[in-house]
């Protein structure tokens, strides 16, 4: 029953090219980028506008959902049940999300179909119709998604976790009040929104197969007259941290959701791209560090992970983790423990080898499909990042050493300057948690 | 995969190989050389459905111990090779089958093939494995279900009320006293009832050399013994007469929910395709009817979902299934109104056949949300991996993932009609009230 062959070794593909990129500026100062993938015949298309959560008056948190969900009334031409048929009739369907500073309006449909989903898309964008009927609702789903939110545990670490890294920034508050929902109007919504989109703070991007010529040809007709100034620069914020525990209380919960972390250096600085690779080792991938200790040795936890989340100019590392609340205070101490032993010993040969092959490996995965390709060209674009970056990723990946893992470690992962946040059942936990910190 | 045809579209046409290994094992290979990768998927024809009595959870927690070891891989050995060559991994448990995936450089199919063949042979595992993935999985289920609000809604929910045999309506999550008891002794007797090579499919997809890759899985599998195939278990369940009504109340959510759930045709019918294009006529986008009626007509919610699968979609499970419509609403919207609201939209979809032009639209968005789930699946080649397997699985073939268009295309308005009368019937429905348990 025992196999006769020796497992096979794996030669390295000499390289992996990445699917090439088509940029032009189209319309009023649009920049557009395709790019061709796979062979399944759909389209993604997006556009992305320069406006996001962090750019709504102050206040006024969330407004930029509600902009989201005012862009999928309609437009001008369009009632929003005819603008959803036309487009369903096409294969698509509109969606609106957004971060701190892009607001993304997409669709995929049938390759066939994805020049004149174009001309939809823009206009959602363009000629939204903002009707007034419209505001109540949608106040209303407003509410009831805080108030389902504000009971989820990962969202109220997150909440927690950000107000500890950017208290008086808009970073920092990523939930409203009732009392700021209710203040949103139309005129809001449309203020904000046409303060901000057309021209060159909008970016179109497509990726599948398409035929480009058509494409651009379309965007460039449904683009063209739609003007609009640069946003500003976005400064980064200045706030730092501090080792204190944050709680959420959750009386009687079965776990502790936990998140601790800190800022470090954002895409673009000389030490990004190494860091992820620092974060694959420690916490980012299955086969790594704190996963195989606190999941696959102590079976404290489930889905354990760490991530690199970034805004232009700013970053954070941060390690999630839902652990079962009588081991709240262990889980803790080992994933300190584990960026103790970074600090204090660099990584041997092999096991930085194979994060290696992994981080560059899964960085060529990810552009092999419509979805993974947009949103690395998104990630680009927030950045001020250009192709060179991810021509030069994987080579910037195998150049890293041992040694220089463990500096990233020292220099950035200091404990001391990591908030930890623990949603749960504090009555239980807090004695456990004394330890490593004292209450905010 | 895509040509143009003769109106200048692009027809769907996947490139699929089937061959049949000496001990049954059915091998599905279908190319794809648009980047240097691949998906390797192993797929047993085993999941919740036929876990033993006493043993809810038992499918799902042996996927687990799958990844623990076996004759020639160590605890996590799997993952680390995966990884270190550049790939990435999952495995899953759904109602008919459970699989294991890696999706990797092309120049690791070997490996893969090597390391699905050796786990294959069977887990080799300990007490001491086997006790820290029963801590995994209990804190997997208290991350998915019991520490979150709407966690077992309205999937574990709705299907222990709506459906009458035992294997349909068990929480395939697991009891925590069934996970408890799970021994080593179990876990060998599940793998000899049905982890065999002829009751499995191994499917690749990719950039793969099909005559090359055959003779690798002809190499590392064939020799595994083969062994009889489990009989079908009765899965029948009994025509539904009359309405029926159930409230809980989920002591972790601030807010009601509505599910309302059919049984619907059996799969492979044309029926059964009616029931997907009315899922898209009745839940699917905003140009949906109920979306129409209950939110933008009557505010009643902000959102409506419908599906036919709890765990994926209607490619990828056989019946018994129910087709179910979800929505969250506000505490002074009764569950009444909602019914009232939908049973208006329904009345009418049973009562007059739809335009043709309606079907037309109907056809595009569910071949639009296959095209998507082929091009994007989760990880890159994982969606038309999914589908060949399921249809090997499920239908005997998998090149009938090339008659889906077909299958849509003969729905006609009568058909259509004929399946609404029939399965939306009020007598066949089953409606589930969450009660919220937090008070604001």
């Amino acid at each position: 029953m025992t196999s006769s062959y020796p497992r096979p070794e794996v030669i390295p593909l000499e390289s992996s090219p990445l699917p090439e990129r088509r940029i032009e500026t189209i319309g009023d100062g649009v920049q557009a980028t395709l790019v061709s993938a796979g062979v399944v015949p759909v389209t993604g298309l997006r556009l992305v506008v320069h406006a996001g959560s962090a750019d709504v008056p102050e206040g006024m948190t969330w407004l930029d959902r509600y902009v989201h969900d005012y862009l999928m009334e309609g437009t001008e031409a369009l009632e929003a049940g005819a603008f959803a048929s036309a487009l369903a009739e096409l294969g698509g369907h509109l969606s609106v999300s957004g971060d701190e500073h892009t607001t993304t309006l997409s669709t995929e449909v049938p390759s066939e179909h994805a020049t004149e989903a174009v001309e939809l898309l823009v206009s959602a964008a363009r000629t939204p119709r903002f009707p007034d009927g419209s505001a109540e609702r949608l106040r209303d789903d407003l509410h009831r998604s805080r108030a389902v939110v504000s009971t989820q545990p990962g969202w109220l670490a997150h909440a927690a976790f950000r107000n500890a890294l950017y208290a008086g920034h808009p970073y920092g508050t990523v939930l409203p009040t009732d009392e700021q929902i209710e203040a949103f109007t139309t005129d809001a919504a449309r203020g904000f929104w046409e303060a901000r989109a057309g021209g060159p703070n909008v970016r179109f991007m497509v990726a599948g197969m398409f035929d480009g010529d058509a494409i651009l040809e379309s965007a460039n007709r449904a683009l063209s007259g739609w003007s609009g100034a640069p946003a500003p620069a976005v400064s980064p914020p200045s706030t730092s941290s501090s080792r204190v525990v944050h709680y959420v209380e959750r009386p009687g919960a079965e776990q502790s959701t936990l998140q601790l972390g800190l800022r470090v250096p954002a895409p673009g600085h000389e030490d990004y791209v190494p860091l992820e690779v620092l974060n694959s080792l420690l916490g980012g991938s299955f086969y790594s560090r704190i996963t195989l200790n606190i999941r696959e040795d102590k079976g404290y936890t489930y889905s354990p992970r760490s991530a690199i989340s970034s805004r232009p100019g700013d970053a954070y590392w941060a390690e999630s983790a839902d652990v079962t609340t009588n081991v709240t205070g262990a889980s803790i101490r080992e994933i300190l423990g584990e960026i103790e032993r970074l600090r204090s010993e660099p990584p041997s040969e092999d096991e930085l080898r194979g994060i290696i092959n992994y981080v560059s490996g899964t960085f060529v995965l990810r552009q092999a499909t419509p979805g993974g390709i947009l949103n690395h060209l998104e990630f680009l674009d927030l950045h001020g990042l250009d192709t060179s970056y991810s021509a030069n990723y994987v080579a910037r990946v195998r150049d890293v050493t041992p040694e220089e893992i463990q500096r990233l470690a020292q220099q950035y992962l200091d404990p001391a300057a990591m908030p930890i946040v623990v949603v749960g059942d504090r009555a239980q936990v807090e004695e456990q948690v004394a330890e490593f910190g004292s209450p905010a | 995969m895509a040509q143009a045809n003769t109106s200048g579209g692009f027809a769907l046409d996947v490139p699929v190989q089937r061959h049949r290994l000496d001990n049954g094992l059915r091998v599905v290979l279908s190319e794809d050389h648009s980047a240097p990768i691949a998906c390797i998927a192993v797929y047993y024809h085993v999941g919740m459905r036929l876990e033993p009595p006493g043993r809810t959870g038992f499918a799902h927690l042996f996927e687990h111990l799958m990844f623990q070891g076996s004759q020639n891989l160590g605890k996590m050995e799997l993952v680390r090779h995966v990884q270190q060559n550049g790939g990435t991994l999952n495995g899953s448990t759904r109602y008919d089958f459970t699989n294991y995936f890696e999706v990797m450089p092309s120049n690791a199919i070997d490996l893969a093939l090597w390391m699905e063949a050796d786990r294959m042979r069977g887990p080799v595992i300990t007490q001491a494995e086997l006790d820290n993935q029963r801590d995994v999985v209990k804190n997997e289920i208290r991350v998915n279900v019991l520490n979150r609000p709407y966690g077992s809604f309205p999937w574990l929910e709705m299907q222990e009320r709506a459906f009458e045999n035992w294997h349909n309506s068990h929480n395939g999550y697991g009891d925590m006293a069934d996970l408890d008891a799970a021994s080593l002794e179990d876990v060998q007797a599940f793998f000899d009832a049905y982890y065999s090579p002829a009751n499995a499919v191994l499917v690749v997809v990719g950039d793969l050399d099909s005559e090359e890759t055959l003779a690798l899985a002809k190499r590392y599998f064939e020799d595994i013994p083969a062994a009889t195939p489990p009989a079908p278990a009765d899965l029948t369940e009994p025509r539904q007469e009359e309405e029926r009504r159930w409230s809980y109340t989920d002591p972790l959510a601030n807010r009601p929910a509505l599910a309302v759930s059919y049984h619907v045709p059996p799969s492979g019918t044309p029926e059964y395709y009616a029931m997907g294009l009315l899922n898209e006529l009745l839940a699917e986008g905003q140009d949906s009817l109920l979306h129409a009626e209950l939110v933008e007509k009557r505010a009643l919610t902000g959102d409506v979902e419908g599906d036919l699968n709890f765990l994926g979609h209607m490619h990828n499970a056989q019946t018994p299934l129910l087709w179910t419509t979800t929505m969250m609403h506000d505490t002074d919207v009764t569950p009444d109104a909602l019914i009232e609201g939908i049973d208006a939209v329904l009345e009418g979809v049973r009562s007059t056949a739809q335009s043709e032009a309606t079907l037309k639209r109907l056809r595009s968005k569910a071949r639009s949300g296959l095209l998507r789930t082929m091009a994007e699946g989760g990880y890159p080649r994982f969606g038309i991996a999914d589908l060949l397997a399921s249809f090997e699985l499920l239908e005997g073939d998998a090149s009938r993932i090339n008659e889906l268009d077909a299958r849509f295309a003969a729905v006609t308005p009568e058909v259509l009609l004929a399946t609404a009368q029939e399965y939306l019937r009020p007598t066949n429905r089953n409606i589930l009230v969450l009660e919220a348990g937090v008070a604001e």
